[in-house]
């Protein structure tokens, strides 16, 4: 690799008319890493990873791919990266091998060369048994396998993966993570977009976090995490929520900050309102909060605790929760 | 390469849909039985078209067998001779109330010698007024029966004039004197000073089988169902929007270009082999396809070329399987309707006509009909050819041009 990055994106911007989808986003992904874009729908994940893969022309910027412009060379590009779409782009009435044999040839693979590189893959994805079976049949699971196989025929250097995980069971989500970890094992950088800060927590070297087109945060899960501190979430579900309180909790020592109605909580149920808190030691504010609820005659139903982690960072930075959008 | 290999993948989706094989073949083989037996396929074309008339000759004199060649060479009617039991009238008219029969004309006896003799005979007829068929029938035999009587007229004065200078040695001669008369007057009013011809090719000659209704059901079925078959073609299309397969062969070594390419090629090829399979079964029913092949490849080839652009047209424009329906079966009836593949444009009104060859159908169909039916040769398609080409150049354009990846 001769210590190049894998994808270097430069002052990227993209417009669509008056929609500004990315605004000048830059950032480096080192060769062999597994490097996640996290952020909430509309973020601007899936524009930047569409230029990335040579779908999307950029307004202005640029981006290298294994050193290749994604202007310039696209073809380069092309050949260096496999694209795992989060949708199932596959031909349901043909059969796996037969999908696997299409897209090989699309990538340039013939003969001898792509009949070898098919068993591989089938080997790879779990899918030598069923290989002559039609997609159409095939479990969720076993399409998405397909799905992420089609993009190794080619052997590229750096797979670009599109929300993979979106809308699927947990074990066919754990199934894909423990491939995402596999492929990097053995030697390929990764490009993982998702809104799941779970995902890029487990999975990421870097990490960077996205919103309204702009990157707002970069570096490892430790680096962002530090963004917000040892400040401790709590979420709090209230039977009501006068607007005093939450002006009262504000002034509390050791709170930093109050955000209403923002993630819902999974307690919470019709009339009843949640509140977040970022605050420096729950074991500290806990009384006093429900010391001013009594006082307002507020009831608290639930409330949980969480170590600081991607989804506090980024409530930190934008006031609003990742799963809201 | 890669443009064959994503038309080899649609034509191997195309294969594994049942609805292919329907809307390609068995749909359009099963209609031109259908149209080719309504419009008189094998023999039927050669069937006499004319109205039967039953003849029941109580004379059987020259002057009757006259009549009965008068109302042959009516071209309306078709006199059939009844004899025997067949000859009673009431037998007759009830062949008449039946429909068998248009008509019965009964010859009473002496009906010739009263003729010949100046007398004014009126002939028996049996026929249904509130039938069509029988006011028809009625006028044909009263013209046939005027245009005897005139002819027993001149004859008569012929017999009078010869009789002024001489005398005939019997009554015998003198019968056959008027019997001849009769014969030529009736001919000289069948060869008038201005006569129409009507020449037949000698294809059409060799092979009747072109006047049968497959001459016009095969390729009017073959052009109308190349159309319908676009419906699977366009749903591959759609349907690889949809799944968004379509956008990720752009992030392969794939151009847009070849992707339009191999899709248009996929359905050029199906059109081919539909038409190729069609032809065949054309063939095996006595269309003359195999006449001037290199004239009928041609037609085949711009036929589908335009129709491959308008399956690449719909599968463009359409944004659901449910819409590929719609849109491939509007065109497929407009084009078909109005293009001559229903009813043949000859049998339409001149503006029908201008209007049916602003479309390719038409044309198409002036192709086929240009070999199989009117016999010509080479020559006679290349117009039809060059202008089906024509169409095929702007509904790829357009296709082309609207083309959607996502």
């Amino acid at each position: 690799m001769n210590g190049q990055p894998a994808i270097q994106v430069r002052d990227l911007h993209k417009r669509f008319g008056d929609l500004h989808a990315v605004k000048g986003i830059s950032f480096t992904v080192p060769a062999g890493q597994i490097f996640s874009l996290l952020g909430p729908n509309g973020a601007g994940k899936s524009t930047t990873i569409s230029i990335l893969s040579c779908l999307l022309q950029p307004t202005s910027g640029d981006a290298l791919v294994m050193g290749h412009s994604v202007q310039r060379e696209p073809m380069a590009v092309k050949a260096a990266i496999g694209v795992v779409p989060q949708e199932i782009a596959l031909y349901e009435d043909l059969s796996a091998r037969e999908n696997l044999d299409f897209w090989g040839k699309m990538v340039g693979l013939r003969g001898a060369a792509l009949r070898q590189r098919v068993d591989e893959v089938l080997e790879i994805i779990g899918l030598a048994d069923r290989q002559k079976g039609r997609v159409a049949k095939f479990s969720g699971g076993m399409k998405r396998r397909l799905n992420i196989g089609i993009a190794l025929l080619h052997r590229p250097q750096v797979i670009i993966m599109d929300e993979p995980t979106v809308g699927i069971d947990p074990q066919t989500r754990r199934n894909i993570l423990d491939s995402v970890k596999e492929l990097n094992r053995q030697g390929m950088t990764v490009l993982y977009t998702t809104h799941y800060m779970e995902e890029a927590q487990e999975l990421s070297d870097q990490i960077a976090i996205m919103d309204q087109g702009r990157i707002i945060a970069q570096g490892t899960h430790q680096d962002l995490v530090q963004i917000v501190g040892e400040l401790d979430r709590v979420d709090l579900t209230l039977n009501a929520l006068p607007d005093w309180v939450t002006d009262r909790w504000q002034q509390i020592p050791g709170v930093q900050k109050v955000i209403v109605g923002a993630p819902s909580h999974p307690q919470a149920t019709d009339g009843e309102r949640t509140v977040t808190l970022l605050v420096d030691d729950s074991n500290l504010v806990l009384p006093r909060l429900f010391e001013s609820a009594t006082q307002a005659g507020v009831r608290i139903t639930s409330v949980t605790i969480q170590e600081p982690n991607l989804e506090a960072v980024f409530l930190h930075l934008t006031g609003r929760a990742l799963r809201d959008e | 390469m890669r443009i064959l290999d994503l038309t080899i993948k649609d034509l191997r989706q195309l294969v594994r849909d049942w609805k292919t094989a329907l809307f390609l073949v068995i749909m359009p083989i099963l209609f031109t039985l259908l149209f080719g037996f309504a419009f008189g396929g094998f023999g039927g074309g050669a069937q006499d078209p004319r109205l039967p008339v039953g003849f029941i000759d109580q004379d059987r004199s020259s002057s009757s067998a006259s009549l009965l060649r008068l109302l042959d060479q009516s071209g309306t009617l078709r006199p059939v001779l009844l004899e025997g039991q067949e000859a009673d009238p009431e037998r007759a008219e009830r062949k008449v109330q039946a429909g068998d029969l248009a008509a019965v004309v009964i010859v009473p006896a002496s009906y010739g010698d009263r003729l010949l003799a100046g007398e004014m005979i009126p002939l028996r007829v049996l026929l249904d007024e509130s039938e069509p068929a029988g006011l028809t029938a009625r006028r044909e035999i009263q013209t046939a029966a005027l245009r005897l009587a005139g002819a027993a007229e001149i004859a008569r004065l012929s017999a009078q004039a010869y009789e002024a200078q001489a005398r005939f040695a019997d009554g015998l001669a003198r019968r056959q004197f008027l019997a001849e008369a009769v014969d030529r007057a009736i001919q000289a009013w069948q060869e008038p000073p201005l006569t129409m011809l009507k020449t037949e090719s000698k294809a059409m000659e060799a092979n009747p089988i072109m006047q049968s209704g497959f001459s016009h059901a095969s390729p009017s079925m073959m052009v109308q169902f190349s159309i319908a078959g676009l419906i699977g073609a366009a749903t591959i299309l759609v349907s690889e929007r949809k799944s968004r397969a379509l956008r990720r062969l752009l992030t392969t070594a794939i151009s847009r270009p070849q992707i339009i390419l191999g899709h248009y090629l996929a359905m050029f090829l199906m059109i081919i082999i539909q038409f190729v399979i069609l032809i065949a079964f054309g063939q095996l029913l006595g269309v003359p396809y195999l006449r001037q092949p290199l004239a009928v490849a041609l037609v085949m080839a711009a036929t589908a070329a335009w129709t491959a652009a308008l399956g690449l047209l719909i599968g463009v424009l359409a944004k659901t399987e449910e819409q590929t329906i719609i849109y491939s079966l509007i065109p497929m009836f407009v084009l078909s309707g109005v293009g001559g593949a229903w009813v043949p444009l000859e049998f339409t009104s001149q503006t029908f006509q201008t209007i049916g060859h602003l479309l390719p159908t038409a044309w198409a169909m002036d192709g086929f009909e240009n070999l199989v039916i009117r016999g010509l040769g080479i020559e006679s398609v290349l117009q039809p050819v060059a202008i089906m080409s024509a169409y095929a150049v702007g509904l790829f354009a357009l296709a082309a041009w609207r083309f959607r990846f996502e």
